[in-house]
């Protein structure tokens, strides 16, 4: 019964969003503020290697590449919270030459084309990729954030996490649908 | 059973079992106690723990918004069948997913408070859930207690098995120990009980198992034996010291050693008890005894010990002779002993044998044999209190002899004392008589020398004058012998006796006269009459003996004899010469005969018993009670000694008595010759007459002026000295001085010492009141030449002057 009422609830926060996300540019489809939620939890659950912080104090850095979907909702999740001692912050990158030093970075849709050099260029870096990109998984990204019966499922590709000296907590991965090559 | 043992055992199960329940109550108490807490701790700790694994593995769930999976996760609680439901709150306190999945509506809408809480019969812990530092959601989890109340109630019904089994043994353990201990404790109880109210000290506890109860039990049993023993010791100790007690009362009661030893041993043999008693005396220094005192009992073996009254019985150089030296001799087995003395009372059947001695002064007087059948049968107690008896006994001896020494010591003070108040009173009565006669001799001087000189010097007398004057004459004599007699009534003893020739009949004579008193007036005063006879033989020779003693000794025997006719009845005195044949004296030759004088004094009185006629001459021996001085019959038997005469005594009770004197004639006695009687001095002699009495003098210058001498008289002592001394200077000195010996101022005495100094060749004659007695005495005055006694008689007189003058002339 819960469950059913949660799925209207949800229904209907969706269906907000969806109407509401042209004239409101700042704000968020629902579906994407539970992904900016997601890209906050993922945070939690990945560690990165030392060498991916300069300092013991420095921030984790969530960025978006290509269009931001989030709006502000992002912003608002992480303002205030920490991983460990690392504080957290959000950046907007519009080509992947721009990213630098960044711990998670969400691949938006607008960047489907260009997602195999993104990748390409991201290889060997301690950085979490994150995609709703359909199939993205399997190409290489290391989260594919799938929307599946109205419900954000995750599809995994631990190989590519493990490629870039990340590792992801088994809690998630518990939840998450394995893809990708056998690494 | 008594309620006191009931006590006993129901107070030694009831401790245990309250113990064996209070150990089982706590235990169960400490465990159930600790069983909650722990178990609450445990299922509060596991719960927590469970919790925290939930919540770690819930993370992913609640941070990814996954319910399935957190209903997976909640449903690993399955396996914990305590908990009754689980479930998650997301970050915003919503419920996100429950188990049992239908458990919804009892679970609380928002996610409560975090914290642990115990409500009855169920612990909820409220977790948050967290990703690092950041809270996820809220975990709720509810655990059921019904198991822990389970557990406890279990544990109680364990508990109480066990209590029903510990009770159980508790009281079969009580009962064993009942047996074992409380028994042997109850019986020690029961015999103190029968000890102290009882007082018998003969039951004893029965012996107990165990090591300290029988230990404990056997000491009781020895102290009861000790303490029967000591109490049996007791009393028979208190046996003898009341039997010391009864025989040391019953010979203090009496003061004849025979009869303190008949009492000792008549106790002894009746309560000691003892088979053979019996005291034998024993002289210092002596080699055997003699018995002296047998048990009435002991009679019969006494003639089987061959034991009589007053045998020796010879000293061992054994038992008896150690005895004798002062031991208590104990033969506790008398066949073993090769001694005659223990062989006889081995012989007699007594086997054992006590020899006590009884010590006075360091020495045995007495031993005490004390012997029993059996042998070895005295105790070392028995052997005591026998050494104690005889010490009493000795004691008793001892203040017995005192008694009697005492008791004599004090007769003899009494009789001395008697004696010498009657000598005094005779001293007394004496000198009264002596100045009497003094002064009637002085008296009767001038009539006797006048008398003899009228018939003397006148011829021319009438007859019938010549008789009156020899009428006179007769009295006068008399008046001067019973003068005489009555002066010597008294005398002091003489140092030596003077022998004179003594005429008894005279003697007899004079001594009935002198008594006649005690016998005839005295007894008529109070109806009595004593008839006196005179037997006296005629022609009795003179004896040598002195004439007071024998006097005093008649006075006496007249007096014994009226003292035994109370009655009345017969005296008779007697003499008579007797020849007593040679053989019974042999003092004299062969075929002659001793000649004696006997004197009797007979009376027809109640007489004398064998025991009086023994005892009758000892010195303070009397019948008469306090008139009588125990002395009479001494003095008689003193003067028979000293005139070697001889006493004998007739007498039987009731039958009179004759006491008789016999005294030896000597031979060579004369026959007293009589003065001449006109005996003359040769010529006139010049004559210094001293006398204090004018009467004297002038009677006495008559007669010697009528003798023709020359006659000056002096009328006292000082006087004649002077006459006497004029008369020297006148160169007409007094050929013969006479002086009175009693004179006022100066007497006799010292005239005479004046004219001897004077004059040493002067005779000197006194004349004395007291002549015939300083004669007796052999008194006379130094200076003296003559002493004639008052009245003097003529011819005495004119006899002295002639020897006196005469012999000088020649």
């Amino acid at each position: 019964m819960s469950s059913i009422l949660r799925r209207i609830a949800l229904l209907a926060v969706l269906c907000g969003a969806l109407g509401l996300a042209p004239c409101s540019p700042a704000k968020a489809a629902p579906e994407y503020r539970v992904k900016a939620a997601f890209l906050f939890n993922f945070s939690q659950f990945v560690s990165w290697p030392p060498q991916a912080f300069a300092s013991a104090t420095a921030p984790v850095v969530i960025a978006v590449l290509g269009r931001n979907p989030f709006g502000s909702d992002l912003i608002a999740i992480v303002r205030g919270e920490r991983v460990g001692e690392h504080p957290l912050i959000v950046r907007q990158y519009s080509d992947v030459s721009e990213v630098d030093r960044c711990h998670i970075l969400f691949i938006d849709r607008s960047e489907t084309a260009r997602l195999p050099q993104i990748l390409e260029a991201l290889r060997g870096r301690n950085i979490l990729t994150v995609s709703d990109i359909d199939g993205s998984a399997q190409t290489g990204v290391m989260i594919d954030l799938v929307n599946r019966d109205h419900h954000i499922r995750m599809e995994i590709n631990n190989g590519a996490a493990r490629a870039s000296g990340l590792t992801i907590s088994s809690d998630l991965l518990r939840l998450a649908r394995i893809v990708g090559p056998k690494a | 059973m008594t309620a006191r043992t009931r006590r006993i055992r129901r107070s030694l199960i009831g401790m245990l079992l309250l113990t064996t329940g209070i150990v089982v109550v706590l235990t169960t108490a400490a465990f159930s106690v600790y069983e909650v807490v722990t178990t609450r701790e445990l299922a509060s700790r596991d719960l927590a723990t469970l919790a925290k694994l939930i919540a770690a593995n819930s993370t992913a769930a609640l941070a990814f918004d996954n319910p399935g999976d957190a209903r997976r996760v909640l449903a690993t609680v399955r396996t914990e069948r305590h908990v009754s439901a689980a479930a998650l709150y997301s970050r915003d306190g919503t419920l996100f997913a429950t188990y049992p999945a239908t458990v919804g509506k009892s679970l609380p809408a928002r996610a409560p408070a975090v914290g642990e809480r115990f409500a009855p019969s169920q612990l909820v812990v409220v977790q948050g859930v967290f990703q690092g530092n950041l809270r996820l959601g809220t975990l709720y989890l509810k655990s059921d207690l019904g198991v822990i109340y389970e557990r406890i109630r279990l544990y109680a019904l364990i508990a109480g098995i066990i209590l029903a089994l510990a009770g159980a043994s508790a009281y079969l353990i009580a009962s064993r120990l009942q047996r074992e201990i409380s028994d042997p404790i109850l019986a020690l109880a029961e015999t103190a009980t029968a000890v102290s109210q009882k007082g018998d000290y003969s039951v004893r506890a029965p012996p107990a198992p165990g090591h300290e109860l029988g230990l404990l039990t056997g000491a009781f049993n020895h102290m009861l034996t000790r303490i029967e023993e000591a109490q049996s010791r007791l009393h028979i100790q208190l046996a003898r010291l009341d039997l010391l007690h009864r025989i040391t009362r019953a010979i203090g009661d009496r003061l004849d050693l025979s009869s303190i030893f008949q009492v000792v041993v008549g106790t002894l043999e009746a309560d000691l008890p003892i088979d053979f008693g019996c005291i034998c005396t024993h002289e210092p220094g002596a080699q055997f005894i003699r018995l002296q005192s047998i048990g009435a009992r002991s009679l019969a073996l006494a003639g089987a010990l061959g034991l009589s009254q007053g045998e020796p019985i010879p000293i061992d150089p054994n038992g008896l002779s150690r005895c004798i030296g002062g031991e208590l001799v104990y033969e506790p087995d008398t066949s073993s002993l090769p001694f005659p003395f223990p062989k006889r009372f081995a012989g007699a059947g007594i086997h054992s044998l006590v020899i006590a001695p009884m010590i006075v002064e360091q020495s045995v007087f007495s031993i005490l044999v004390a012997g029993r059948c059996a042998s070895e049968a005295f105790s070392s107690a028995d052997c005591e209190f026998l050494d104690h008896l005889c010490g009493h006994v000795a004691l008793a001896a001892r203040q017995a002899q005192l008694h009697g020494a005492l008791r004599q010591a004090y007769d003899d003070l009494r009789r001395s004392q008697q004696a010498v108040m009657q000598q005094e009173r005779l001293r007394a009565l004496g000198q009264m008589a002596s100045g009497i006669a003094h002064d009637i001799n002085n008296a009767i001087s001038p009539v006797a020398l006048y008398t003899e000189s009228l018939l003397e010097r006148e011829p021319n007398l009438s007859d019938r004058a010549r008789g009156y004057l020899g009428t006179i004459q007769r009295a006068i004599e008399d008046v001067a012998d019973t003068v005489a007699r009555m002066r010597e009534f008294y005398r002091p003893r003489e140092p030596q006796l003077v022998l004179a020739r003594v005429a008894l009949n005279r003697t007899v004579e004079h001594v009935v006269d002198l008594t006649r008193a005690r016998w005839s007036d005295v007894p008529q005063q109070r109806g009595i009459v004593i008839q006196l006879h005179k037997e006296l033989s005629p022609d009795l020779p003179q004896i040598m003996g002195a004439e007071g003693e024998i006097r005093d000794a008649l006075t006496n025997l007249i007096f014994n004899a009226v003292d035994a006719m109370p009655q009345g009845g017969t005296l008779t005195v007697r003499t008579r010469a007797s020849f007593i044949p040679d053989g019974s004296c042999g003092a004299v030759g062969a075929g002659e005969a001793e000649r004696r004088v006997t004197v009797e004094v007979a009376d027809s009185g109640i007489g004398m018993d064998e025991e009086t006629r023994r005892r009758c001459l000892e010195p303070f021996y009397t019948t008469k009670g306090e008139r009588g001085t125990g002395l009479g019959l001494a003095m008689v038997y003193g003067m028979v000694q000293r005139h070697s005469a001889e006493l004998e005594i007739d007498s039987k009770p009731g039958c009179g008595a004759t006491v008789r004197l016999s005294f030896p004639v000597t031979s060579e006695a004369p026959q007293v010759s009589a003065p001449s009687m006109r005996a003359q001095p040769e010529r006139r002699l010049s004559i210094l007459l001293v006398d204090d009495d004018p009467l004297l003098i002038k009677s006495l210058r008559d007669i010697l002026e009528g003798d023709g001498h020359r006659v000056t008289a002096a009328d006292g002592g000082q006087h004649g000295i002077d006459e006497f001394t004029a008369a020297q200077k006148r160169e007409m000195p007094f050929e013969v001085v006479i002086t009175d010996l009693g004179m006022p101022y100066v007497d006799g005495r010292r005239v005479a010492a004046a004219v001897r100094a004077a004059s040493p060749t002067t005779p000197i004659i006194l004349l004395t009141g007291w002549g015939r007695r300083l004669l007796a005495e052999n008194d006379i005055p130094p200076h003296v030449d003559r002493v004639l006694g008052k009245p003097p008689k003529l011819m005495e007189l004119r006899a002295a002057l002639a020897d006196l003058t005469g012999s000088r002339a020649a």
